[in-house]
């Protein structure tokens, strides 16, 4: 299967882009998803502990059992509003 | 109203939205860029989201404040793209009945967004940039 990855801030300079895609196996979790983007972006790795994965806009744990064509998202930690 | 734009925020469309014939009391609260942080020059923010799920978790943190204070009513709008020093990048509206329900809702949704709406601020100085990272993204466990 494959699924959709978007990338935001300061992750998409360390892949090269918004979004890219990644062939799975059949019944891959989150987890899988995070090792394989480990193995193919090795500046990404180190910071994939810190992320939250979301998908099709929802916050998920790493055992999620991901389908063909799910939208997945890394999510960075937060920083919207202002400073106060 | 539970909502990003490009444009420059207005708190009147907020207010209104929250105005009721029961509310003694409204609170905003309007987050603006400052011209420094952590001893540095700002030059300007570029604020990015994950459009369709930043909608989403703001509508939630809405459900969460009604759940939780259940005679107020609440609106949020956050600004995103290339925001200046001064510029309001965030606008949360709360009424209620009397004050502290507000004042505590309010503060709790502000809370809350800074917690788990996908929404990255990068400052660019004088001499660089980063973008900044706040605590990191609540797990999903964590609700």
């Amino acid at each position: 299967m494959n699924v959709k990855v978007r990338l935001f801030a300061g992750l998409k300079d360390l892949v090269g882009g918004p979004e890219v895609f990644v062939e799975l196996g059949e019944n891959a979790t989150l987890g899988d998803l995070e090792l394989e983007l480990g193995r193919r972006y090795p500046r990404l790795e180190p910071l994939l502990p810190s992320l939250a994965f979301a998908v099709e806009d929802e916050y998920r744990i790493r055992d999620y059992v991901l389908h063909d064509g799910h939208e997945v998202a890394l999510i960075p930690p937060i920083s919207g509003g202002t400073h106060v | 109203m539970f909502d990003l734009t490009d444009d420059a925020l207005d708190s009147k469309p907020l207010i209104e939205d929250v105005q009721r014939h029961g509310s003694g009391a409204l609170v905003l609260f309007l987050g603006v860029v400052r011209d420094e942080n952590q001893g540095r020059r700002v030059r300007y923010l570029e604020y990015e989201a994950y459009p369709s799920m930043a909608a989403k978790e703001m509508r939630k943190i809405g459900e969460e404040v009604l759940a939780r204070w259940p005679s107020t009513h609440i609106a949020m709008r956050h600004r995103i793209g290339r925001l200046a020093v001064g510029d309001t990048a965030l606008i949360v509206a709360v009424s209620a009945p009397h004050r502290e329900e507000a004042f505590d809702a309010c503060r709790h949704a502000i809370d809350r967004i800074k917690e788990v709406v996908p929404i990255w601020k990068k400052e660019v100085w004088e001499d660089g940039e980063a973008w900044l990272g706040g605590r990191p993204a609540v797990q999903p466990g964590d609700r």
